[in-house]
């Protein structure tokens, strides 16, 4: 198993668009990091506004902490974007391109080499979000300093900065799991079709209507919100509350592994019945 | 008792409505070159996508070495190198790196590599991206992949398709050496003379059915279609002497040859009855007709 994980591995980094998602991150958090340093007391000025009539800031609440905690953002839509460029094409662009027939001609069962590309998948999604947390957290503190953490949520909590490395360190451990799920998903979609295309859009198409639904205040939404996996996008920002609500994160956690579990289940059936036909 | 190298049974295959393979069933022995013909859409590239287990039969099997595809998928296909139609690889990889990922499946040696690169003559090139390669030179590294496992079958799906004139000759002359080395070979072609050229052994489907199958030679000797090149002056006389002898049926005349239909045991009459009639006789050359006799069963 582990040999066929490690020819994905070189399969997915022999390819220019897994270096896409690095490539963006490497780029947008300097250039987001940069804006920061560069605009310092507007954008200070902007931070503390709500806080202006109530409290009294002394020093900086800018630093690194504050710039990570924004940038975390970028894991509704922007990071699942890239994890899907590399998970949508691990089955579909090897069935587009031809190569899957090769491959499946080998005495190895179609389930091994599913969980090969599958764990390949994974590490890759791994890659990329340690990438995200070295580039926000690791260079955002180098660049901006650390200190205690303002997050705002139902007024505002101060996290001082030991406290506050704790959450990061869950923050980016469960949007790792979350991005897990989004790349289960893709993986299904490219188990079902044979272009490299169509996962992504499935994905991301199920996912923006997913992130409709769960924060669109209408009735009717209200009553499917609860068993729709997108709703449990925002653990990682639960976890910078105080106290963590950890009950609430379970759950979110559970919901979110059914339906990861589902995906690769759903992607099991398909491939081990699947007629390889280009 | 050895098992047949290759055991196809009772083998069906829809897609919707439209019967892809139809209760074929067949044999293929060790040793043999097993020619697999049919016209376009006849059923070829199904039946081995079903023997590789690429795809579900749905009904019969194929048995490998005596092992079920169905049942035994893994140890059927131990011995089975393949190349279906064009050879797709990692075209950004070089051609060893995506040797050596097959090779890391089976944990074949890292030699075999070499000598498969060798084999087909590729090895000054196996650093190169393979999206470099001429189409010949993939299809090259294609049987290269195939051989890899050092099979007991091979399994060549339209090898020749859209090569060239040199290409085509390249790879036949591949396949005849290995041939030639004792190796079971599988070759599925539309073009007939490849087929003649290179196999002991046939099978002709249409519409997914089996028409006939067995040694080239005695197939074609089981018909009245043996074609005779005759080189003879002069050629019009000839011409009305073999149609005087109830020879009319399919007496051409072409580029100075007269061709006849005649099966061999009627050569040495026509010979001398040409002779007698004082026309000089040049040449007499039996060419077996596969392309008559494929027409003759498919239409």
């Amino acid at each position: 198993m582990t040999r066929l994980i490690y020819n994905e591995l070189v399969k997915i980094f022999g390819k220019w668009r897994s270096y896409i998602g690095f490539a963006a991150i490497a780029i947008l958090i300097p250039l987001i990091l940069w804006g920061i340093s560069k605009s310092g007391p507007a954008f200070e000025r902007d931070v503390t506004r709500s806080l202006q009539g109530g409290f009294m800031v002394v020093g900086s609440v800018v630093n690194g902490f504050l710039a990570t905690h924004w940038i975390l953002n970028f894991l509704w839509i922007h990071i699942p974007f890239l994890i899907t460029l590399v998970a949508g094409d691990v089955i579909a662009g090897e069935g587009a391109a031809g190569t899957l027939r090769i491959y499946l001609t080998r005495p190895v069962s179609r389930g091994t080499v599913l969980t090969a590309k599958l764990s390949a998948t994974f590490i890759y999604t791994a890659l990329l979000i340690l990438f995200f947390a070295l580039m926000s957290l690791g260079l955002g503190s180098l660049w901006l300093g650390t200190g205690d953490l303002v997050v705002f949520h139902q007024g505002v909590l101060v996290l001082p900065k030991q406290v506050a490395w704790v959450r990061f360190l869950l923050a980016f451990g469960f949007a790792t799991g979350m991005m897990l799920v989004v790349a289960a998903l893709c993986f299904m979609f490219s188990a079902m079709v044979s272009n490299a295309i169509g996962p992504i859009i499935g994905a991301m198409a199920v996912i923006i209507i997913g992130l409709a639904i769960s924060t669109i205040p209408i009735d009717w939404f209200a009553a499917i919100k609860p068993y729709i996996f997108t709703t449990y996008f925002d653990i990682w920002q639960q976890v910078f509350f105080d106290p963590i609500p950890w009950g609430k994160i379970g759950h979110g956690a559970l919901v979110l592994g059914v339906y990861g579990m589902g995906f690769v289940l759903i992607s099991y059936l398909i491939f081990l019945r699947k007629d390889i036909l280009s | 008792m050895k098992p047949p190298v290759l055991d196809i049974s009772n083998l069906s295959k829809s897609f919707r409505q439209r019967k892809a393979v139809d209760d074929l069933t067949f044999r293929v022995n060790e040793g043999e070159v097993y020619g697999f013909l049919g016209p376009n859409g006849a059923g070829k590239s199904t039946t081995i996508r079903l023997m590789l287990a690429l795809i579900r039969p749905d009904a019969g099997d194929v048995n490998l070495f005596g092992k079920s595809v169905r049942r035994q998928r893994n140890r059927a296909l131990r011995g089975v190198g393949a190349l279906i139609e064009e050879a797709d690889f990692y075209g950004n990889l070089s051609a060893r790196t995506n040797l050596r990922m097959l090779a890391r499946m089976e944990k074949l040696p890292g030699k075999r590599i070499e000598e498969v690169l060798e084999a087909v003559r590729l090895r000054d090139r196996g650093d190169d991206r393979v999206k470099s390669f001429s189409h010949g030179m993939k299809q090259r590294l294609g049987i290269a992949q195939a051989l890899l496992s050092n099979p007991g079958l091979l399994v060549l799906d339209e090898p020749t398709t859209g090569l060239d004139p040199r290409g085509m000759k390249e790879v036949r002359l591949l396949i005849r050496d290995l041939a030639a080395q004792g190796m079971t070979i599988f070759l599925s072609s539309h073009l007939l003379h490849e087929v003649e050229q290179v196999c002991t052994h046939l099978a002709i489907i249409n519409r997914g059915r089996l028409i006939t199958q067995g040694n080239i030679a005695d197939l074609i000797h089981q018909t009245n279609l043996f074609t005779t090149e005759i080189r003879a002056t002069p050629l019009e006389k000839a011409e009305r002497i073999l149609k005087a002898e109830g020879f009319a049926d399919g007496l051409q005349v072409a580029d100075g040859v007269l061709k006849v239909r005649a099966r061999s045991d009627q050569l040495p009459a026509i010979t001398r009855s040409l002779v007698e009639q004082q026309v000089q006789v040049a040449a007499v050359i039996p060419r077996s007709s596969l392309e008559d006799y494929f027409l003759s069963l498919i239409e």
